[in-house]
Formats: C-alpha cells, sequence, structure tokens
C-alpha cells in the first residue's frame, strides 16, 4: 500500500499540507486564493503539532495496517480498503458516535466542528486520482509518498 | 472443517471473516435470533424513524456470500452439548461442529419489580425486536416511562422525541449517566434533554408496578409513592450475559463465559467472544474478541491483550463527550479543570499519571488518553498544560510510516 510516510526533522511548520488538505476538501468551488480560512467548514485532516521543546511533529493519518478507528466503527462507515490498504470513511453510514476518536491511539481523528455528525479523517485524496494534496504542497519534502 | 457461531453481532461477525481469511474450505455456519444484523448502537435511529433495518446493519455488503457464511436467521438456539459435539436449535433440530464460537452477547437486565417481567408493554432496548416493539407500541402510546438514565435509557428517550412522546425518565441515582460522567457533564445533558421536552426524576427507583385488565402497567409507583403514569415502559438496567442456553453444559461461567487469553473456554473446541463473556460492553473489545477467538479457531495464533474497558463516547443533540477511566476522584488524586462556553475539560492525575479524563463539547484528537490511562505513562514530565498533551510529546515513526507507542 501507498502510505504519506513523514521525515518530521524536516518539517519547518509551515501548514502547507494544512492548507492544502482543507482545499483539497472545501465544498465550494475555488482555488487555494479564496480559501476561506475562518469557515469553520473548511478543517484539515493534518495536523502540525509541537512537543513541549517546540519542535515540529507532523500528525498524518497512517491508514494503519490494523486500524483501530475501524475495530471501533460501530455502523460500518470506517473500514480498510484491501485493494488500496487505505481506511476509507463512509459518510453516509456513519452513526456519529465517534468511538473511532477515542480509539486511534495517536489522536488524528476529530468530529467536524460545525455538525458534529461525522469525522474528519484522511481520504488519501482519492477523489482526486489518490495523490495526497498535502504531499504536493510540502516545500520541504518532509511528508512523501513510498510504497510500504 | 465446520466451524458453528452463536451471535450475529460483531464479536460473530468479526469472527466468521477471520476464520475465512485463514480457512478458505471450511464450512462456516452462523446461527441467530437476529433476523437482521444490526449495530445496537444505532437502535435510536430506527425509533426515530431515521434509518430503516438494513440502515443499522454494519457488515461489509454482501457479507455473507463474500465470506461464504451460511446464515441460520431467527433461531435460538436451545442446548450447547460439548460431549456430543452439537448444538440444539428451537424446534429439537441438532447441529454439530467442529470448533463452536459462542457470541450470543446480553439479554437486557429486567429488575423484579411488581409484575415489569410479566407486562405486555415492557421491554429493554438491546436488539432491534426491542426497537420494533417500542416503535409499534409508540403508535398508540402516549406517555412513554423509561427507567435508567444510562447510554441506552437516553438512546431510547432520543429516538422517541422524534415521535413527540411524552417521555419521563426515573434513574436511581441523583444525576443523569451516573456511570460516564460527573455531576457537571450530566447536567449539561440534563439541560439538553428537558429543553427538548423530556421530564427526568432523580433519586427515585420504581417500587410497585401492576398489571391491569389488558396486561399492561399503566403506572409505576417510586419509593417516595408518587405515581408515574405510562402506556409504554422501557427498562435501561443493564444487561446480563445471555447464558441460558448453556446450563448443563458444563461450560465455565463466571459473570459470562470464562475465556482465556485465547478466548477459549474450559471445553476444548468451544470459545466465547462479546458481551456474552461479560468482560466489556465496549464495540471495540468486542470485535478484538472475536477476531482474537476467530484466529484461534481457525489455526492462527491470537491473544486478546487490549483489554481497557473504561472507555466510551457520547452524543446527543451534537453535544460530544469522551470519557475514559476514572470519573469520581478519591482522596489524594488531583483534579484539573478547563472550561469555558463551548467546552468543559476534567482530568484526574495521581502520581504524574493519568486516571480518568472527561471530554465534554470539543472531543478534536483525543484519541490518545485512552492509550496514556490504560498504559499508566508519566505524564508529569512533560512541561505543557495538562490539556495540550497530545502524540507530539511521544511520537516515533517506524519504518513502514505507522507511528508506534515507546
Amino acid at each position: 500500500m501507498k502510505r504519506i510516510m513523514i521525515d518530521h526533522e524536516k518539517c519547518d511548520g509551515c501548514k502547507s499540507c494544512s492548507i492544502a488538505c482543507m482545499q483539497a476538501h472545501r465544498e465550494t468551488e475555488g482555488t487555494v486564493y479564496d480559501l476561506d480560512l475562518t469557515d469553520p467548514q473548511n478543517e484539515s485532516r493534518n495536523y502540525i503539532l509541537k512537543d513541549a521543546d517546540g519542535h515540529y511533529k507532523p500528525l498524518f493519518c497512517r491508514h494503519c495496517d490494523e486500524p483501530k478507528c475501524a475495530e471501533a466503527c460501530m455502523s460500518g462507515a470506517l473500514s480498510k480498503d484491501p485493494e488500496s490498504g487505505h481506511v476509507f470513511y463512509d459518510e453516509t453510514r456513519c452513526g456519529s458516535c465517534f468511538m473511532c476518536v477515542m480509539n486511534c491511539p495517536y489522536g488524528v481523528l476529530k468530529p467536524d466542528t460545525v455538525s458534529r455528525t461525522k469525522v474528519i479523517k484522511c481520504d488519501f485524496c482519492v477523489n482526486a486520482g489518490g495523490e495526497p494534496s498535502c504531499v504536493a504542497a510540502c516545500p520541504k519534502q518532509a511528508i512523501y509518498v513510498e510504497e510500504v | 472443517m465446520r466451524y458453528v457461531i452463536i451471535g450475529a453481532g460483531v464479536a460473530g461477525i468479526e469472527a466468521a471473516k477471520t476464520i475465512r481469511k485463514n480457512d478458505s474450505a471450511g464450512e462456516i455456519l452462523l446461527v441467530s435470533a437476529d433476523t437482521h444484523v444490526h449495530s445496537r448502537c444505532m437502535l435510536h435511529k430506527y425509533i426515530a424513524g431515521e434509518r430503516d433495518e438494513q440502515g443499522l446493519d454494519f457488515s461489509e455488503r454482501d457479507f455473507f456470500e463474500k465470506y461464504a457464511v451460511e446464515w441460520k436467521k431467527g433461531v435460538r438456539v436451545e442446548k450447547v452439548c460439548p460431549d456430543a459435539k452439537e448444538i440444539a436449535l428451537e424446534g429439537g433440530e441438532k447441529i454439530s461442529y467442529d470448533k463452536l464460537l459462542l457470541a450470543g452477547g446480553a439479554d437486557s437486565f429486567i429488575p423484579p419489580v411488581g409484575e415489569l417481567r410479566s407486562a405486555s408493554n415492557v421491554c429493554g432496548l438491546r436488539n432491534l425486536s426491542d426497537a420494533q416493539m417500542i416503535v409499534k407500541e409508540a403508535e398508540t402510546a402516549e406517555n412513554v416511562l423509561v427507567i435508567g438514565s444510562g447510554l441506552v435509557g437516553l438512546d431510547a428517550a432520543y429516538g422517541l422525541l422524534e415521535r413527540g412522546k411524552k417521555i419521563t425518565i426515573v434513574e436511581m441515582a441523583d444525576q443523569i449517566l451516573p456511570v460516564q460522567l460527573d455531576a457537571h457533564g450530566a447536567a449539561a445533558y440534563q439541560e439538553l434533554f428537558e429543553k427538548a421536552g423530556v421530564r427526568f426524576v432523580l433519586g427515585r427507583k420504581a417500587s410497585e408496578a401492576v398489571c391491569e385488565a389488558d396486561g399492561k402497567i399503566h403506572k409505576v409507583i417510586l419509593d417516595n409513592g408518587d405515581e408515574l403514569a405510562c402506556d409504554l415502559l422501557i427498562v435501561a438496567a443493564g444487561v446480563r450475559p445471555a447464558l441460558a442456553c448453556l446450563e448443563g453444559s458444563g461450560i465455565e461461567c463466571d459473570r459470562g463465559v470464562t475465556v482465556d487469553a485465547s478466548m477459549k473456554t474450559s471445553k476444548e473446541d468451544i470459545y466465547a467472544a462479546g458481551d456474552i463473556t461479560g468482560l466489556s460492553g465496549i464495540w471495540p473489545n468486542a470485535t478484538d474478541q472475536g477476531h482474537v477467538a476467530g484466529a484461534n479457531m481457525s489455526g492462527a495464533a491470537s491473544q486478546y491483550t487490549d483489554t481497557y474497558a473504561v472507555k466510551n463516547t457520547i452524543n446527543f443533540f451534537g453535544l460530544v463527550t469522551l470519557c475514559v477511566g476514572k470519573i469520581r476522584e478519591e482522596e489524594g488524586d488531583q483534579v484539573q479543570i478547563k472550561e469555558d462556553r463551548t467546552q468543559y475539560k476534567r482530568v484526574i492525575l495521581r502520581d504524574g499519571k493519568v486516571e480518568g479524563v472527561l471530554l465534554q463539547g470539543d472531543i478534536s484528537n483525543a484519541g490518545i488518553w485512552q492509550y496514556l490511562i490504560k498504559n499508566k505513562i508519566q505524564v508529569d514530565g512533560i512541561h505543557k498544560d495538562i490539556f495540550d498533551i497530545s502524540y507530539a510529546d511521544f511520537y516515533q515513526v517506524k519504518e513502514n510510516g505507522e507511528y508506534q507507542w515507546a
């Protein structure tokens, strides 16, 4: 399967990945130049965290080999696709219980801010041909796709 | 090789899938009283009329065809006979097995108060059949009385609100959701339910309930003498592992079926998983148990090790809560609270470790709390506001790109 690999020492915290993710998942038409960063509907699926010493630590869904989010899913909305290996989310099946949020050991998932009815989760930009927008936007090559 | 699985909940379904992955030729037969594979956690959506039976199905599309599992549905298992290596169904049919999985779940516990157990308008909320009965009764019922304000009781009320019923909830404790929340966190939900029209009677229990000529209970008398009128009664007072069919089988049971780490029971070739074990009522644990049992039944070695079960999430009216571990502090515990208009966060610490967390309003990226609590991770060396601790403080990337905890 393809995974977004992380070289956290190269990350300088610019958050281009987060902007690219918001742009890739916006519901309105437009380019990154008119992306409304203040609209809570535009949410990023990745995060640049800081540890206590101020170092940047990119938090991206790993599409785990044994996904704990899918294990916790009581509706069948989250499942690991046997072909691509990615963990996909079917919003129409989701029961909005957020056990997946609780069960991700790395804290990658969150409920959507506006309606609290769906989970905000990386889809590997499957609708854009499976080329993750975050990776394309990283100026430091701190994230890159690799077959694992 | 013939595998027989009793129960179509997540433990049974997960076990069937795991067995098929390891054994492409074996015969897999799943027997269930349920006529639809359904998620018990979504029954309120059925009651509300938001989803139909198919909409509650949590399994993969075309599960039974895809994994070549034969399904006998709508049948109860009467008896398990380990010596003959067979199970007896109601009606007398016998089915032999080479490996058997007990995943028949649990039954609603109806307390022996008055005639609650014999009345025709009393039910739990556990199975689709319960939800179906509630929907049917709700056609004519005006007043609904719910006994118990845990997640199941509130689920029932939440669903019935959509049908415009007058709902009263009686709770023994002096707050709602007493197992999951502290008083402050519970009050937020109480207010939301009250605004929607639900009435709560706290600190009281039912002491008398008599059937009238129509076989129904039309009023319940509380321990202070107050009377509550009702046309439909939903009892949400917990569940008990469904052990009836194991009577006389010699399979060792305690609260539930006793199992070892491989989910094997005291009898050869018989395994158990899910709520019937009494180990945990939590979905991910049942999934894991089903997986482990299925693996061991089909020749792969696997152990159930991630046993932590004091965890839950709640979502009513868009107010989300995550609660893991200890809720009530004891002497010597440290409590830290953060609260504003949109959230209430509370953590219980002891000796530099997190023992319990309650996050209400905002549970973004909160998955690490379960890990910190169940693994008793020392956090006092991290010089940050406790609520700002994240995976960044434990960051490790494996060679294959997955994260890991040390």
